[in-house]
């Protein structure tokens, strides 16, 4: 028994798989590329993806300004959640690889987040490419930088977390011209809204007379006035994304943003906590008690504090002593000899010894 | 140092670990086949896991995404977790006061483990949107109005105190 009991699991340890450690994925955030997304393999055991990755930048890069690159993922067969998770970073060392080193901020990743690290699903496969936007601020220094775009997602096969990293994109960030008209460094936009709400958006510029915004529903666009800085976007009906941009004229050079992404969602679910938590309290009480109301029956109770039953018990197994008379007592007393008593004895030591003293008259004995 | 999700997982493996092995101790009660241990095991087994409990909620909630429940399974863990958690004081208590461990109370004692696994799984889903437990209905909340909560809170006090009043008196 004990062997087959063993085979069996011998069986299932063999059967078992080095399993992806996050298949389902773990979320947006900011992520250094060391634990972008397979925490529970090391590196080591990680497989090298075959996706080609790359970054599109714009033509100019204006130090503390917002722009907007595109990347890029191809040629790649992923597992069947069609997941891909995407970081920007600035390095391919797996430290200090955050674009906020360098000093870039994420304003709007394509998830409509802050964060360097995505999830993405759409239809990966060997034979397309998957593009997606982000907008970012430029850090405040003129200079060179580097951009990387890293990838990890699991195989058609299972089994093994693919993590691959692209090679570096140059980027020439250049000094603001002066009178360029720009949006103010202090100004961020709004990424998210409720459906059936109106979004009000107020700009903050620089350098600017004029300001005009470009609405994209869609492939269709159509132009919102702005007035005192503001404009507004109508509601959304359903989920879902539409992109605007604003093009600003002054002295200097027109200036176009990128496109900035506002999507609409559904309320998120939410719950009156106070009830939540009164209930919980209430389903504790409750539990406790209905288990606490069956006491035990008193004969339990006595059975384990009472040992009355035990000892009864114990008594009836002891076999009862019967005292019975020997013959001795039983019979009466020897018949007194006719010379009298013997001397100094008394009826009860006669009735007691008196036969012991008449045998040993019998036999000789004085 | 550690972060605040791996000493989840380290607390929830330590409470989850405890529940189970009672939950085999109970099932053991209920066969009456085993080792005379069993009951013991069970019931410190289920003391064990009561104790490691508050942990694992504590480093949940600070290692959880997003303020506040805004999940219909964390609802669901809050309920089912404090649902547990009374049923297994309860059987504890029991047990204290000498009841034995009949078919009625290791049935009770498997129902207490089997809601903190149940919120186990809940919790796995919640991070890594994968579970076993696909055919339990976690999305749905059932919220009662604050009176009735409130009523019940009231009614388990009041057969709580009676039972620790009985308990005295015999």
């Amino acid at each position: 028994m004990r062997i087959r009991v063993g085979i069996v699991l011998l069986l299932m340890l063999l059967s078992a798989t080095i399993s992806t450690a996050n298949p389902g994925g773990k979320g947006d955030d900011i992520r250094s590329r060391d634990c972008a997304g397979s925490c529970h393999a090391s590196s080591s055991s990680n497989g090298v993806s075959s996706a080609n990755l790359s970054i599109e930048l714009p033509d100019e890069i204006y130090a503390g300004l917002l722009m907007e690159i595109i990347t890029s993922v191809g040629g790649v067969d992923v597992s069947s959640n069609n997941l891909v998770g995407m970081a920007l970073l600035i390095n391919s060392d797996g430290a200090k690889d955050l674009p906020a080193n360098d000093g870039w901020e994420v304003i709007t990743d394509p998830n409509g987040g802050v964060n360097n690290y995505v999830e993405i699903s759409d239809s990966f496969s060997s034979q397309t490419s998957v593009n997606r936007s982000w907008t970012l601020r430029a850090p405040s220094s003129p200079g060179s930088y580097e951009l990387y775009l890293a990838v990890q997602h699991g195989s058609q096969e299972g089994g093994i977390a693919m993590s691959g990293i692209s090679d570096f994109v140059e980027v020439q960030v250049l000094t603001v011209p002066e009178n360029l008209p720009q949006l103010s460094p202090e100004w961020k936009p709004i990424n998210s809204r409720l459906i059936g709400e109106e979004t009000t958006i107020t700009l903050e510029t620089m350098n600017t007379e004029s300001a005009t915004v470009e609405l994209k529903n869609g492939a269709e666009i159509s132009i919102i006035p702005v007035t005192d800085g503001k404009f507004t976007i109508p509601a959304a009906v359903n989920p879902g994304t539409v992109e605007w941009r604003v093009i600003l004229e002054g002295e200097g050079p027109t200036q176009t943003s990128p496109w900035f992404r506002l999507t609409a969602q559904l309320p998120g679910w939410s719950v009156d906590e106070t009830s939540l938590y009164v209930q919980g309290v209430a389903l504790f009480l409750l539990g406790a008690s209905l288990v606490m109301i069956q006491r035990p029956k008193e004969e339990l109770i006595d059975k384990i504090y009472d040992n009355t039953n035990q000892v009864i018990a114990v008594e009836a197994s002891i076999p009862e002593l019967t005292f019975t008379q020997t013959s001795e007592t039983v019979t009466e007393a020897p018949p007194i000899p006719p010379e009298g008593l013997p001397a100094g004895w008394t009826m009860e030591q006669w009735n007691y010894y008196g036969h012991e003293h008449l045998k040993s008259l019998e036999g000789g004995a004085v | 140092m550690i972060s605040s999700p791996t000493l989840h997982v380290i607390s929830t493996e330590l409470t989850i670990g405890m529940f189970a092995l009672s939950g085999v101790a109970f099932l053991l009660c209920l066969l009456q086949k085993g080792p005379l241990s069993r009951e013991a095991v069970a019931h410190w087994a289920l003391l064990g896991g009561l104790l490691a409990t508050p942990f694992a909620i504590l480093t949940g909630i600070d290692s959880a995404p997003g303020d506040g429940i805004d999940n219909p399974l964390l609802a669901n863990k809050v309920l089912l977790s404090m649902t547990s958690a009374g049923l297994a004081i309860g059987v504890l208590v029991r047990r204290k006061w000498g009841g034995e461990a009949d078919i009625r109370h290791a049935c009770t004692g498997m129902i207490s483990v089997g809601l903190m696994l149940t919120t186990a799984g809940m919790g796995g889903e919640y991070s890594r949107n994968e579970t076993l437990l696909f055919f339990v209905p976690k999305e749905t909340v059932l919220i009662f109005p604050i009176w009735a909560s409130i009523l019940l809170i009231i009614l388990g006090i009041v057969i709580i105190a009676k039972s620790a009043i009985q308990h005295r008196v015999s």
